[in-house]
């Protein structure tokens, strides 16, 4: 296993090689829109799938104790964030209503 | 070049992309420690990574001792988007000497793109139809470092404040750890999703990432993340056809 820093370089070249091969070959190429919104629903999979993973997998396992109290609290967070027109609001909200709820799970 | 009127017009514009990169570096900072990284590693990630759906992407994986491939792999399929955002800002930077190009390069993230691009446009039109010459290529260049260069330092000290902050976090507020990046990403999303298919494309990934993970740990929520994108591009393009 490559130790993290190594890995953490190794990343860091993909990314500068993704933004700069552009900048230097694609010149005047305009990017077909079909692939932009490919991209696009890529990089949306990917974070959705993120969100759920992290939140419900520890460790290669399902979290099954935590799940329903971290899908309510994502569900108040997702709907504050909807109303107000704010990801802080909703990532506050949702995070204090998380805490809230591990703190009461763990005392019943 | 680096304190020109183009650069300072720049990093007035850049205020938005600053208040957006505090709380999302923020808590990438908060979740890293969460993930037992230390302080070196996150800040030199975000420093030389920059990227904050791959940095986040790749926190549990790193921690948990995944291979590199894994992990390069994960960042490419996060990263793919600079490749048309680069491409489309390079006509603008025409002129610009190579090593500059280079260094400046590091600075395209997905929300230091918007506000140059835009502008550069819009310039470009007005210039085109009033018949006077356009900015120069490294005059777009200082705009685009004004707000890159500035947000860049944005997120990689609101990375190591979120850390430090969640050193002083005491026992038993772990949930915040691993609740506050997952809520901000799901945030902007539900935001951001203005069009029925990227929404479903968002839905369907949330609830199919964690049978495909659990059905294969390595690579499993990625192949479906891809699967989902690909079937829901698919059914776009073949409405628009």
């Amino acid at each position: 296993m490559a130790p993290r820093l190594a890995i953490i370089v190794g990343m860091a070249l993909v990314s500068y090689a993704l933004r700069v091969v552009p900048q230097l070959l694609l010149t005047g190429w305009s990017f077909p829109p079909a692939w932009d919104r490919y991209l696009r629903y890529l990089a949306y999979a990917l974070v959705a799938s993120i969100v759920s993973t992290t939140l419900f997998i520890s460790g290669g396992q399902f979290d099954a104790a935590p799940a329903p109290r971290r899908l309510i609290a994502l569900a108040i967070a997702v709907a504050i964030a909807m109303l107000t027109r704010s990801a802080v609001a909703g990532m506050f909200t949702g995070t204090v209503v998380a805490l809230l709820l591990s703190w009461f799970t763990a005392g019943a | 070049m680096l304190f020109s009127k183009s650069f300072r017009q720049g990093v007035r514009a850049a205020v938005p992309v600053w208040i957006a990169f505090i709380p999302s570096s923020f808590a990438l900072g908060m979740a890293a420690k969460g993930y037992g990284l230390g302080m070196e590693e996150i800040v030199l990630m975000s420093a030389l990574v920059y990227a904050g759906p791959a940095q986040y992407a790749v926190l549990e994986p790193l921690a948990a001792g995944k291979t590199a491939l894994q992990i390069i792999i994960a960042t490419v399929l996060m990263n793919l988007r600079f490749i048309p955002m680069s491409a489309a800002m390079a006509p603008y930077f025409r002129r610009v000497g190579r090593p500059r190009l280079l260094w400046a390069s590091h600075f395209i993230s997905a929300s230091s793109f918007v506000l140059p691009y835009v502008r550069f446009q819009q310039e470009e039109k007005e210039s085109s139809s009033a018949g006077t010459a356009s900015k120069t290529s490294d005059e777009n260049l200082s705009f685009f470092l004004g707000i890159g260069m500035t947000a860049f330092c944005v997120w990689v000290a609101g990375t190591a404040v979120g850390y430090w902050a969640a050193l002083s976090i005491p026992a038993g507020f772990e949930e915040v750890f691993k609740f506050i990046l997952p809520a901000y990403f799901a945030c902007i999303l539900v935001i951001d999703l203005r069009e029925r298919m990227p929404a479903a494309v968002c839905v369907l990934s949330f609830l199919v990432a964690v049978p495909a993970a659990l059905s294969n740990v390595d690579w499993g929520w990625m192949l479906a993340a891809i699967a989902v994108a690909t079937i829901g591009w698919r059914i776009e393009e073949w409405r628009r056809a």
